[in-house]
């Protein structure tokens, strides 16, 4: 590969409706491509590991900025900027864990203009992948990160089927959490899908990471008013505390009373294709008291099922841990 | 000594053009009719280019050009080449550039070109090719050989050529397991004092291996260059750590006379030892320039400063130590195989003339070779060898100390150099040393006793780690120029060669000029980063050498000049030149200071008298490049220029010590910095504000080489995985202490005139190893045996699982 | 429209990735219209013949064993399709488990059939000879226990699942499973022959299959079908469609 290091050729739409990028969406269809911040789209483009023709700036779309209450809860523009999502007071009051997950995204700078939709909708991590490499999930028959001495450290502990990238989104697993649904429009209707099924394993769609279509934008992100003001637990553990993505992070929602937790939803970022929700947790620590003991009697479930690659094994311990303190409410 | 600016801080003069964004590198240049030239990469890690095809690609409308190797002077192996053809030898090497019109089009005329490649068998880890049967980075072996013989009857360019050297299998076995391979070869070996006899007297003796994995230098800057010429002469913005050193052998790179070059480079954004000559690249901007006959900019990419822009050089390593019953270093035995990438070389000699510096042993053995391997091409980065040594050793010391019941801080003190110490293979001398009262200012000021009393576990899952490390480097040469021109309007013109890295040392080593003239700072005008501002021959600027070797050419050419104006005062004021002081800005009768002149007037007088006090006149033993500079400006003032003949002996040493306390989760294997210390043992200070950034500077580099950074590469397929600047890991304000305590002994060395030694490398090389120690601390003693240490290998080794290796592996994971 | 997808390798070299997708839609559409085609014509053109009584004497034509070798081969076969192509129109689904289990299924049941049809079964009545190939153009000719059409069919789904199993397990071995980890590919360019043989044969074997069924639920066969799951056809039966002395069922 050589690194090309401008942008190409290549033709550029601003719409300022939904209907109208959806439109231009539909029109080119896979040889169209989104942008919001653009923080996961120009490092495709440059490197020109991925060719779309046209490019959709959707930031002139007035109806998807803002962060608004409704009956049930919030509604996020998918234009929100993630440095917003973590000065908001509607997002820092009463879904903290949100914005705890956007702050330690990236680095300011790319908070500044990364979007929420972006985050969620952003492709693996995967340096293979990245480096313009024509493996399974850019369409290609083979794995170059899990071989025999793949270099793959940073790659997924679960539910790998042939590619064993893991999910790079920090917001992802908070949004799971926190049961939040996508509204995604394809220009003439909507769609509403929940966080946790909006996110696609490699299993079911090896190119793509969420179940976003051709044509199709995530126009707002709602969360319910389920969680607001819930017991929250958010760590991130990363090479570097900024500028980094997750080794393992921990999203964990819970409701508590007189110490004990009544019910909880605990998900892990960057240990599979997409955001993990821990179930077996969960249903573990319902009823429990949300100490110590609960939390050493239930973490090891978190590896169950884990099948680690040459160079991972620390994430295993690095999930029950972060479980561990998910669990007892501090680090 | 009391001094007018030795010692106090001053604002450099490219500060402000930092800090609003105004300074300008060599990529933000342009020219009328310029063209943008870029590098098609190899896609492969070893082979060869069997064919180009760029028709398609020529053919493109504002297409000017392709370059290849075949427009450049032949170059053989293991020459690292600007564009590769016959060998390629790693992936990203350049193999040919394309200039256009726009950035754009040349990006796309890349895309067009075919290449048919020969692929060859490719290796990314020394021990992979030292292997009987194993894999060869080049197709006539492994290493590097000196062909002395050769050279000098012209058969090879370099005097170098690439040989091969093998191990059997059990050889490499016991080396990986740790054992030195009894009875394998050795590429070079070097010993003082009888190494057996004096293990015999030792009563505690460790052996350990060790492994420490290359890192890019990922220069902020690229090394991007712009060339034109006009009327036969090059213009060439560049970006070299050095402005003149090199200037000789840049023009003969780009094919011009020497006094037909103008290299301009005003402000360099980093080059940590890959820039401080000239390197291969720049052969390409310039030639290509002139056969195209327009302004011409190569740009380098991130990725392709990846590539090209260098990298330290990893070791795989055994070291035996043994000490005394009284904690002194009786015998130390070390065996290092480098890895020099594609090209270059390693540095396990200087790693092991760490060792001899810093613990002085009565005897010790070295042994090593460099080995290539099909990764980026290597070269000097910060401390090469000492530092990524420091890292390694301060553990495995730690072990030893602890083993002899001995603190860690007592330990280094007992065998810390002193004035007397003795340096390398030969035991040389060194010019001074206050290292010890440097170990005490830094026990004292991070209070060593105190926190060795702390508890180690500070909660359920947090533990206290301290440790101490200690930085060496070489730090001054001698033998350069020094340049300066009092003009008629009394402004003193300081002239140097010497880079602006974003140190100020440049600046600050004109003070020396400024001191000994005894006058006003603002009355002094620096001149440099550009040729035409007449620039003396000045040490390169790299290896810690600037403060000492530049202060020492200031003060010769402030030397000259007060000789000239002592001169040409007593002429008209009658007296011996004795007679005569300066001060004020003024040269004067001593007795009666009424007679004199001002600087400004004597600058007249000068240009009047002409000769050797206005240039038209000057040294036989002044560098080309000097003299050529003291002949543009002949007549416009007073010329001072001379040559650094001041006495010098012995090694001239820059050393550091450091100490840091972290706390250590062992949960998530991550750690924070609780305190850094470091304190420099370079002479007198000369500018405060510079050695605390070079501390801190320093010390932030060496936690990212001792927890984040290093060259990770699939031994598959050669690809590299962290070509990015993201990936590659350089700490963050988020990983480091928001304070970092620094201080000086700021004691004089007798062989500078102002006292002042260098510290870049020694200030990283300190901060690396005291963090090494840290986290061996905290985990009560245990030997990673490498660097760097990420948080991956501390939740395993918690965990018990078996996942660090401990097969010295390099290069991955 | 291409017909082979080629990629880039790890060191930039064009190779072979597999078949181009866009044969999948060529050979459902030839498919559908070639078979809507002979509909047609038997429906208009062709003489209509009485079908034979399925009432009286019964002859046994498939043992129970070959019935469910049959019926499990089929429905691998359909799974094998149906998760293989799934992705390839965009149906999302978890098909790699399913699709590599059924073909594990069916490498054992084309295994027991290949051994139980040369030790313990007439061999022969499925053999092919060049007298077969008289047999479309002269109506007088009636085949032994199997028709020239279910000789070639046979044999043409013999040639194509085998090539489908063959490179399947080559590709088979190149994923995890709970027995193996994947293995380095040293060869990428050998990897897509492999993808391209497999996909080929897919190819061949949906267009096959969906000859075969066709014919299985025509009216003027459909008493073999019945046969597959019974086991028997009726004398009439026989008699209208098998030569007697060719064919002596037990
Ligand atoms: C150096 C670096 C470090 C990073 N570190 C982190 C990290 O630590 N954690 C983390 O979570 N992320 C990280 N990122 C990834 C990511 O770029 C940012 O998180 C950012 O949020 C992406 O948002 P964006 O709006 O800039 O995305 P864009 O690049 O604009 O879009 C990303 C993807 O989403 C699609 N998309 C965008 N908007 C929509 C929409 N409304 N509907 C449908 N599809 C849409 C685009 O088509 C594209 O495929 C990092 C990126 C870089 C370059
Ligand atoms: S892990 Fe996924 S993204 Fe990475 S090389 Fe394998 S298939 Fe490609």
């Amino acid at each position: 590969m050589s690194s090309h290091d401008v942008m190409p050729d290549m033709g550029l739409y601003q719409p300022v409706t939904v209907e109208d990028a959806a439109g231009i969406a539909r029109q080119f269809s896979t040889r169209g491509w989104l942008v919001g911040g653009g923080q996961d789209t120009y490092g495709w483009l440059k490197d020109r590991a991925k060719r779309p023709e046209v490019l959709i700036d959707l930031k002139g779309i007035e109806s998807m900025r803002g962060i608004r209450e409704t009956a049930d809860g919030i509604e996020i523009g998918a234009l929100v900027t993630l440095t917003e999502l973590t000065t908001n007071s509607l997002i820092t009051g009463r879904y903290s864990l949100l914005a705890e997950a956007a702050g330690r995204v990236a680095s300011p700078q790319i908070r500044n203009v990364g979007t929420i939709a972006g985050n969620v909708a952003q492709d693996v991590r995967c340096w293979y992948y990245r480096r313009g490499l024509n493996c399974y999930r850019a369409g290609g028959n083979l794995c170059y990160a899990d071989t025999p001495e793949g270099m793959n450290r940073e790659h997924a502990l679960f539910n790998a089927s042939r590619c064993v990238a893991v999910t790079a989104s920090d917001t992802g697993p908070a949004l799971v959490a926190l049961e939040a649904q996508m509204v995604i429009h394809n220009g003439s209707s909507e769609r509403v899908v929940s966080a946790e099924n909006f996110f696609v394993g490699p299993n079911i769609d090896i190119t793509h990471t969420t179940v976003l279509r051709p044509g199709e934008i995530l126009t707002a992100v709602r969360i319910p008013a389920k969680w607001a003001n819930a017991e929250f637990y958010f760590e991130k553990v990363a090479d570097r505390n900024v500028w980094d993505f997750a080794l393992v992070s921990i999203s964990a929602a819970m409701r508590v009373n007189n110490g004990v937790i009544e019910e909880s939803r605990l998900v892990a970022g960057a240990v599979e294709a997409t955001p993990r929700r821990l179930d077996r947790i969960e249903q573990a620590i319902r009823g429990k008291a949300r100490n110590q003991q609960t939390a050493d009697e239930v973490a090891a479930l978190a590896i169950q099922g884990a099948r680690p690659l040459n160079f991972n094994h620390f994430k295993m311990p690095l999930l029950e841990n972060l479980v561990n303190r998910a669990v007892r409410g501090h680090a | 000594m009391t001094f007018m600016h030795i010692g106090k801080d001053f604002t450099p003069p490219d500060v402000e053009g930092k800090v609003t964004g105004t300074a300008r590198y060599a990529e933000d240049f342009r020219r009328d009719g310029m063209v943008f030239a870029r590098l098609l990469t190899s896609p492969i890690p070893s082979g060869r280019v069997v064919s180009i095809d760029a028709s398609e690609a020529l053919a493109m409308p504002g297409v000017v050009g392709i370059f290849t190797a075949d427009d450049l002077p032949p170059s053989a192996p293991p020459a690292n080449p600007a564009l590769a053809k016959d060998f390629i030898t790693y992936v990203g090497q350049p193999i040919l550039a394309v200039a256009a019109e726009s950035e754009e089009i040349a990006e796309a005329a890349i895309e067009r070109i075919a290449i048919e490649f020969e692929r060859r068998p490719f290796v990314v880890d020394p021990l992979d090719t030292l292997v009987e049967g194993g894999p060869d980075p080049y197709p006539m072996g492994n290493t590097l050989i000196r062909e002395g013989a050769a050279a000098a009857a012209g058969t090879t360019a370099s005097g170098t050529a690439v040989g091969s050297i093998k191990w059997t299998r059990d050889q490499i076995a016991s080396f990986r397991a740790g054992r030195f391979p009894t009875g394998a070869p050795w590429g070079e070996e070097w010993a003082y004092g009888d190494v057996d006899a004096n293990f015999a007297q030792c009563t505690t003796v460790i052996e350990e291996p060790f492994v420490t994995i290359g890192l890019p230098h990922h220069s902020l800057e690229s090394r991007t260059g712009m060339a034109y010429w006009e009327n036969g002469k090059c213009y060439f913005h560049g970006s070299l750590q050095s402005q003149t050193v090199g200037h000789a052998q840049l023009a003969r790179m780009v094919d011009v006379d020497p006094a037909n070059l103008v290299f301009i480079n005003e402000n360099t954004g980093g080059g940590f030892g890959s820039k401080i000559f000239p390197y291969p690249m720049m052969a390409v901007t310039g030639r290509f320039a002139k056969a195209l006959n327009r302004p011409l900019q190569l740009r380098i990419t991130r990725a392709d400063e990846f590539y090209i822009g260098s990298a330290r050089s990893g070791m795989q390593g055994w070291i035996k130590v043994g000490l005394r019953d009284n904690g002194r270093v009786g015998a130390v035995d070390i065996a290092i195989i480098g890895d020099a990438g594609s090209g270059g070389g390693a540095s396990g000699s200087s790693a092991a003339e760490h060792v001899s510096i810093m613990y002085q042993p009565e005897a010790m053995r070295y042994r090593g070779m460099s080995l290539y391997t099909n990764t980026t091409p290597r070269g000097a980065q910060r401390g090469p060898g000492q530092n990524e040594m420091a890292a390694v050793l301060s553990p495995i010391m730690d072990k030893a100390g602890r083993q002899a019941g001995l603190d860690l801080v007592e330990l280094r003190r007992i065998n810390a150099p002193g004035p007397d110490a003795l340096i390398g293979p030969r035991q040389g001398t060194i010019s001074s040393s206050y290292y010890p009262q440097a170990i005490d200012q830094a026990a004292e000021l991070f209070g060593w006793e105190a926190k060795k009393a702390l508890p180690r576990q500070i909660s359920a899952t947090k533990v206290r780690g301290i440790g101490v490390g200690e930085g060496y480097h070489s730090a001054g040469a001698s033998g350069y120029d020094g340049l300066l021109r009092i003009a008629p309007d009394g402004k003193i013109h300081l002239h140097t060669g010497v880079g602006n890295l974003g140190t100020y040392s440049y600046a600050a080593v004109l003070r020396a000029a400024a001191e000994t003239l005894q006058c006003s700072w603002e009355n002094c005008v620096i001149e440099h980063g550009h040729g035409e501002n007449h620039l003396p021959h000045s040490t390169y600027q790299g290896g810690s050498n600037t403060i000492f070797t530049e202060t020492r050419s200031s003060h010769v050419a402030a030397l000259d000049a007060i000789r000239k104006m002592k001169q040409i005062a007593a002429a008209d004021f009658g007296g011996a030149v004795d007679d005569y002081s300066i001060g004020g800005e003024r040269v004067f009768l001593s007795s009666d200071n009424s007679k004199g002149y001002t600087y400004a007037e004597v600058a007249q007088k000068a240009i009047e008298l002409g000769g050797e006090y206005s240039g038209q006149v000057f040294a036989e033993d002044l560098n080309d490049t000097t003299k050529r500079s003291v002949q543009a400006m002949q007549g416009t003032g007073l010329i001072a220029a001379a040559k650094d003949t001041l006495p010098k002996t012995g090694t001239t040493p820059g050393f550091a010590v450091a100490m840091v306390e972290i706390e250590l989760d062992t949960e998530t294997g991550k750690f924070d910095i609780l305190d850094y210390t470091g304190i420099a043992e370079c002479g007198t200070i000369i500018h405060p504000k510079g050695l605390r950034q070079a501390m801190n500077g320093g010390g932030v580099w060496g936690f990212g080489m001792a927890a984040y950074e290093r060259h990770v590469y699939d031994p598959q397929n050669g690809l590299p995985a962290n070509v990015g600047l993201y990936q590659a890991k350089p700490p963050t304000y988020l990983d480091v202490p928001l304070h970092m305590k620094s201080g000086a002994t700021d004691m004089p060395d007798p062989q500078s005139p102002v006292g002042s030694r260098g510290i870049g490398e020694p200030s990283q090389g300190c901060a690396v190893a005291a963090l090494m120690s840290a986290i061996s601390d905290a985990l009560d003693g245990h030997l990673f045996n490498r660097t760097p240490v990420t948080a991956d290998m501390i939740l395993n080794h918690i965990a018990q699982n078996d996942f660090n290796t401990g097969d010295l592996k390099t290069n991955t994971f | 429209m291409e017909i082979i997808r080629y990629r880039r390798d790890v060191w930039g070299e064009e190779v072979i990735l597999g078949v181009s997708w866009d044969l999948l839609w060529v050979v459902a559409v030839t498919a559908l219209i070639l078979l809507a085609a002979h509909a047609i014509f038997m429906a208009v053109l062709a003489k209509k013949k009485a079908k034979p009584s399925s009432e009286g004497p019964r002859i046994k034509r498939h043992d129970a064993i070959d019935r469910a070798f049959h019926w499990i081969m089929a429905g691998s076969v359909l799974v094998l399709i149906l998760t293989g192509i799934a992705p390839i129109v965009g149906l999302r689904i978890s098909w790699l488990n399913i699709h590599w289990i059924a073909g594990l299924v069916l490498t054992f049941v084309v295994i027991f059939h290949i051994i139980r049809a040369i030790f313990w079964q007439d061999f022969k009545a499925m053999l092919l000879g060049p007298s077969d190939f008289k047999e479309p153009f002269d109506e007088k000719i009636k085949p032994g226990k199997y028709s020239f059409e279910q000789k070639g069919m046979h044999w043409a789904m013999t040639v194509l699942v085998i090539a489908v199993i063959a490179t399947g397990i080559i590709l088979f071995l190149h994923i995890n499973t709970p027995w193996w980890n994947r293995p380095a590919v040293e060869n990428e360019a050998t990897l897509g022959i492999f993808f391209l043989l497999h996909g080929t044969a897919t190819l061949g074997l949906i267009a096959f299959t969906a000859i075969h069924i066709y014919f299985a639920v025509r009216p003027e066969k459909i008493f073999y079908t019945r046969s597959m799951v019974t086991g028997w056809i009726s004398e009439a039966e026989m008699k209208e469609n098998h030569d007697t002395n060719k064919w002596k069922p037990e």
